[in-house]
């Protein structure tokens, strides 16, 4: 099987990718929880300013790729190289001030809090003012909370949801609520946004303007977007490479093109005895 | 019968309006108490979601550390900072060894842990103070004591101890400084966010870890606070703990979130319950005390369940 992987650093057929740079390279990577292997010896890149897809049926390993990167797990074998630099063993919220943001597969916004509130709590680590200037609600916290809500409401005209702007999420449609954590994690000014399922449960319409979106934000703001997506059409339009995983291996990786004629790729979809 | 319960109360409240004033004088200290107790589990519940069970102790806790520094022979306001410093570190002990390694489990897990918590504190608190209530060192940190009488004219007199009155003006200042920090700040947010999603949370670069920290220091301050005052009126002791329970009833009306919420519930409960005890409780052979705040929560629960202050959240199913 091993034959058929297709490891191309600079895909041919891609002139664009060839002169980017490396923005994080997984090198042999394993994680297993207790005797259940979820990801064996997985490794891909990711270049800066691509649209990287993760495929491959459910169960495959890809959520648990993304919680690697983002650093809710820690792999027990194998390193990430972030921007050239092997990183060491990293909590969430260190990996989310070094330039990574993601959403998540089931929604998970702060229900509670409106939509406004949602993609502000989104720009907490670049709020720098300390404890006693917050306290003190007056001078430079005040003016930094100001200049941080106008970014947030730049977020909010980009995706379109002046409407819901004081809305608790807790009572927005599913695909609102997607666009709100995407919002969220914008705002986070991220180099590498993790997007897990964005357009699960969407209808033709949601999944068409979240399209637009992923592309926009990728083309005009210059992010580098990971994502996990199970709709084909969406994955092949949108993405620059694809990494296909199946039983937590790496099956295939390159162009949309390419891994679609993979037959282990194929295989791994409709179902081969293993 | 009907006399006694819509007229004749009322006829009393209004022909001796000294005595009423006592009453609702009363009332309002018992309310202020309840409320800074209140306080301390809406702290917690808006940072983790959980109703923390230990809150009773470790106003015991934090009351029994205080005398007992004192009584080792260290000047009182020293003992009121060590006291502050031991219950930082409790605050950080807390947040690495019990809240730490419980990120992202269900809420009754950490419910759990709170109870487990709480055993903890009783057992530790036992061993290194002894189970005997103690006296509280309230003269020694410069409370007033004593009490002043305003006379009503030739109705009467209104009798108010000093050290109520401080308890107000302490709750008051505790209230307003903690609703500042937050409702307008940054953490503020944080704390919200932690409370409603961890994974979320971590993913925006908010540390689970400083904001437990900060909260549960918070929480032990206002349990120190808590312990000081209620100490003040009777004595230390483990029987504290009991009392603790009736902020949920304060927190069932103000709203399991709101500070304001927990303040006005606090409140209510205090006035009811001196009111209803004094003027009703006779009907019914008195000590309504006890069990007239629940009936209160309970019917409050029926109209407005999330409270008068606390967030509404909507579930999409």
């Amino acid at each position: 099987m091993n034959a058929i992987v297709s490891n191309l650093a600079q895909p041919v057929g891609q002139p664009k990718t060839a002169e980017r740079d490396l923005l994080l390279r997984v090198d042999n990577v394993s994680l297993s929880f207790g005797g259940v292997k979820a990801i064996t010896n997985i490794s891909f890149d990711i270049q800066k300013g691509e649209i990287r897809a993760i495929i491959g049926p459910n169960g495959a390993g890809k959520t648990s790729m993304l919680n690697v990167i983002n650093g809710f797990y820690h792999p027990q074998e194998g390193t990430i190289t972030w921007r050239g630099e092997v990183r060491r063993k990293m909590k969430p919220y260190e990996a989310a001030s070094q330039g990574i943001a993601r959403t998540f597969q089931n929604v998970a916004l702060f229900k509670g809090m409106t939509t406004l509130d949602n993609i502000m709590s989104g720009r907490s680590l670049k709020m720098h003012r300390n404890f006693l200037w917050q306290m003190a609600w007056f001078g430079p916290a005040r003016q930094e909370e100001i200049e941080h809500r106008r970014k947030v409401e730049d977020i909010i005209d980009f995706l379109e949801i002046q409407a819901i702007r004081k809305t608790p999420v807790g009572k927005l449609p599913y695909g609102l609520q997607k666009r709100v954590e995407l919002g969220r994690a914008l705002a986070m000014e991220p180099e590498l946004l993790l997007l897990d399922e964005p357009m699960a449960g969407m209808n033709l319409e949601e999944k068409e303007d979240m399209s637009r979106f992923i592309v926009d934000v990728n083309q005009e703001f210059g992010t580098t977007i990971a994502l996990i997506e199970h709709d084909m059409g969406v994955v092949m339009d949108l993405s620059d490479r694809v990494v296909v995983l199946d039983y937590g291996k790496k099956i295939a990786d390159g162009p949309p093109e390419e891994v679609q004629a993979s037959q282990a790729v194929i295989d791994a979809y409709l179902g081969v005895s293993h | 019968m009907l006399y006694d319960i819509f007229i004749g109360p009322f006829v009393q409240m209004v022909e001796m309006p000294d005595f009423f004033l006592q009453v609702l004088w009363e009332g309002f200290v018992a309310g202020i108490l309840y409320a800074l107790i209140a306080l301390g589990f809406v702290l917690i519940f808006k940072a983790s979601g959980v109703f923390n069970f230990a809150q009773g102790i470790m106003v015991v806790f934090a009351g029994l550390t205080l005398v007992g520094f004192y009584e080792s022979g260290v000047p009182a306001l020293l003992a009121l900072l060590l006291t502050i410093g031991v219950m930082g570190a409790l605050a950080y002990g807390i947040e690495r060894f019990v809240m730490r390694p419980l990120v992202n489990q269900p809420d009754i897990i950490l419910l759990m842990a709170t109870i487990g918590l709480t055993y903890f504190l009783i057992g530790l608190g036992e061993f290194v103070f002894g189970g005997e209530p103690k006296r509280m060192i309230a003269e020694e940190l410069g409370l007033p004591t004593g009490s002043t009488a305003i006379e009503m004219g030739e109705r009467g007199l209104v009798i108010l101890q000093h050290i109520d009155i401080a308890a107000a003006v302490i709750a008051i200042l505790m209230v307003t400084a903690l609703g500042i920090f937050f409702n307008k700040t940054r953490i503020g947010r944080a704390l919200r966010a932690v409370a409603d999603d961890h994974q979320a949370a971590l993913s925006v670069g908010i540390s689970l870890n400083q904001i437990w920290a900060i909260v549960w220091f918070a929480a032990g301050l206002v349990a120190l606070a808590t312990g000081i005052m209620w100490g003040a009126r009777s004595d230390v002791s483990f029987a504290l703990e009991i009392v603790a329970f009736k902020a949920l009833p304060v927190l069932i009306l103000g709203g399991f979130t709101s500070i304001p919420g927990a303040i006005i519930g606090g409140l209510i409960i205090g006035f009811g319950e001196k009111i209803g005890e004094i003027y009703w409780g006779g009907l019914v052979g008195g000590g309504i005390e006890s069990w007239l705040a629940y009936i209160i929560a309970l019917i409050f629960l029926l109209f407005r369940p999330q409270g008068l202050f606390g967030e509404r959240i909507i579930e999409r199913v």
